[in-house]
């Protein structure tokens, strides 16, 4: 029960504003512990990222409980759930969405900013993660000069310096080539094992769904399969 | 909340759409010179109107009998001791004049007109518009001199000159009439032609001989610096118990009035150009927003608090107007050095004379005024910033990141 990172609790989210409402979810109950590797697959329109969001408390189930590392999400205000994504979850998005007026190091020293570290101790801690991402040569670049493939990494990087529970990634793979998702998928990989950052990833992607420990398939807002823990 | 990390960003994204905020910027530059600049010249304006009337006999302080004002006769007079002095610092007083003022009626060979006679001592009167004026001819020699000098237009009026003969009437301590002959010593050219066909000038001894008095009329004060005036009133009162001590406010009310409406003008002024401006910074941040809803988005998702997304909007705004601000002041400072010698009215000068203005304005530009600009610009710049703010705290993550 203690290494619980994610629980999910009959969890529903119906879109109302919708002509006809829509069943995003429905009565979803999914616990990830410390350490595993998740992937959530499904075709469009499974819930997948809307789970994924749920779960990162980028969006408020219509029913149910979410509990981020013992820490219930339905009684927190936007400011509290603020405060927990940026000590809690780290995120890899689809576009990469790096901050472009910042360069890479300043990027991945960004979310430690909001979290108040020092500057010697920021600059120490993004300078580490990026050398061991490969992109000590890239500390200095703006996002508009890196190719997709190191923009992710340097999203990863960015989510994975503050060391958070968990590690969220939307459709980490969709911008990339089959060469550089290979390379990020290892780095995911390294990351789980050998650091133990639990990683929950939305994707279409089989290459992903491969890497991951544990596959979870959607369909209709429900989990039609799961792999369970490996 | 993380100042230095958020104005790292404001300044950066602001450098990221030069062009756009250079123009934005040099709307507030043009703004903030225009107000500085027309400050400075109604201010000028202002104290020019100020100066005007506390020159034109009136200073800053003047003692009269009570009604003199209402009727101004020499049987509301007082007397002051030859040794008086007032009692005001010498860092503040300019100087003092004691005179004797009643209505006359004035006849050369030709005309006749109705005058204001004074009675003054040469000497003291470098406080008013005497001391500025232009002479042809003599000036009086002392309080004795029964010579009189008067204003050029009244000369041309009476169709005489300096040398010639004029004959005063007026009325005496008894109240009966006294008629007296008087040598043109000189004219004067003052600023406005009111003036000169208002006033003639005698020596005050002479006038009170003439009078059958000792009495004055008035004494005038004038200071360096108007602000101590009304503690110095509230002193003369307690000496001359009895007797009306008043300040070029009561004695001028009409003149007061349009100082206090120079005031306003200003306000109104900055209100017009910066309100402008306002919606045009409104726009601006907005179009800047609605361009970075995405980034905004992925701040929101990753921790980032809605007050310091706030703070970032604010920020820009505020970097914007500060930028704008310096070089505007800086450009309305250069155009008033410019025109430090004055702006010459001359081809206006009946209507300026209207107003009661000379013909040669000096734009004043006080540091207050310029604080006065900046402060309100900038409250200005943070107010404009609000409702982009709010736009970019109601930015959905979600929404924002999907497109």
């Amino acid at each position: 029960m203690s290494n619980e990172v994610v629980s999910v609790r009959g969890v529903s989210r119906v879109y109302a504003e919708e002509a006809v409402p829509v069943h995003a979810l429905r009565d979803v109950d999914l616990t990830v512990v410390q350490g595993e590797f998740v992937s959530l697959a499904g075709p469009s329109g499974s819930g997948k990222s809307t789970l994924l969001n749920v779960i990162g408390g980028l969006d408020r189930p219509t029913g149910g409980d979410v509990f981020i590392d013992g820490v219930l999400l339905n009684d927190l205000n936007d400011t509290q759930l603020a405060d927990l994504r940026l000590h809690k979850i780290g995120f890899v998005f689809q576009a990469y969405n790096l901050i472009p007026v910042l360069s890479a190091q300043e990027n991945v020293e960004f979310i430690m900013q909001l979290q108040g570290v020092g500057a010697a101790e920021r600059a120490r801690r993004a300078r580490e993660v990026l050398q061991a991402l490969g992109l000590e040569d890239m500390s200095d670049r703006r996002p508009g000069e890196m190719s997709g493939g190191q923009q992710q990494r340097v999203a990863v990087a960015r989510a994975i310096v503050t060391e958070p529970a968990l590690l969220l990634a939307d459709e980490p793979s969709a911008n990339l080539d089959s060469r550089t998702t290979g390379e990020l998928l290892e780095l995911l990989k390294t990351l789980n094992e050998e650091r133990g950052v639990t990683i929950v990833a939305a994707t279409h992607d089989p290459l992903v769904m491969s890497y991951a420990k544990r596959r979870i398939q959607l369909r209709d807002g429900q989990i039609e399969n799961d792999s369970g823990p490996a | 909340m993380k100042v230095g990390l958020l104005a790292t960003l404001s300044v950066r994204n602001l450098l990221r759409h030069r062009r756009r905020n250079a123009m934005l910027v040099a709307a507030i530059v043009v703004a903030v010179a225009g107000v500085t600049f027309m400050n400075s010249f109604i201010r000028g304006f202002q104290q020019d109107l100020r100066d005007s009337a506390v020159a034109n006999l009136t200073g800053h302080i003047k003692v009269h009998a009570p009604g003199y004002r209402d009727d101004p006769s020499i049987e509301r007079s007082f007397e002051v001791a030859t040794s008086w002095q007032p009692d005001i610092d010498a860092q503040a007083l300019q100087g003092w004049a004691a005179r004797v003022r009643v209505p006359a009626v004035i006849m050369s060979e030709r005309e006749t007109r109705g005058v204001q006679l004074v009675g003054i001592d040469p000497a003291q009167e470098g406080i008013s518009f005497l001391g500025d004026v232009e002479f042809e001819g003599e000036q009086l020699s002392g309080v004795g001199d029964k010579r009189v000098f008067l204003g050029a237009a009244l000369r041309d009026q009476l169709d005489t000159r300096v040398g010639r003969r004029l004959v005063l009437i007026t009325q005496g301590s008894d109240g009966r009439n006294r008629e007296a002959g008087f040598r043109i010593a000189g004219v004067y050219d003052a600023e406005g032609t009111a003036l000169e066909k208002a006033y003639v000038f005698t020596g005050r001894e002479a006038l009170q001989n003439l009078l059958d008095t000792h009495a004055v009329t008035e004494v005038s004060i004038r200071l360096l610096q108007d602000p101590a005036g009304p503690s110095i009133q509230r002193r003369l009162l307690s000496y001359f118990t009895g007797l009306e001590v008043l300040g070029w406010r009561e004695l001028e009310p009409q003149v007061a009035a349009m100082f206090v409406f120079a005031d306003t003008a200003i306000f109104i002024w900055f209100s017009i150009m910066m309100g402008a401006l306002v919606f045009g910074l409104v726009n601006s941040l907005i179009t800047a927003v609605m361009e970075r809803v995405r980034e905004f988005g992925m701040l929101r998702a990753v921790g980032m608090r809605p007050g310091a997304v706030i703070v970032q909007v604010v920020m820009e705004s505020t970097v914007l107007m500060a930028a704008g601000v310096a070089i505007g002041l800086g450009i309305g400072w250069l155009l008033c050095a410019s025109l430090a010698d004055g702006l010459d009215l001359s081809q206006w000068a009946s209507g300026v004379e209207m107003v009661g203005m000379r013909s040669l304005v000096v734009p004043r530009l006080y540091g207050e005024d310029m604080l006065l600009v900046a402060v309100l610009s900038l409250v200005l710049g943070v107010v404009a910033s609000l409702y982009p703010a709010w736009r970019a705290v109601k930015i959905n993550p979600l929404e924002a990141m999907r497109r």
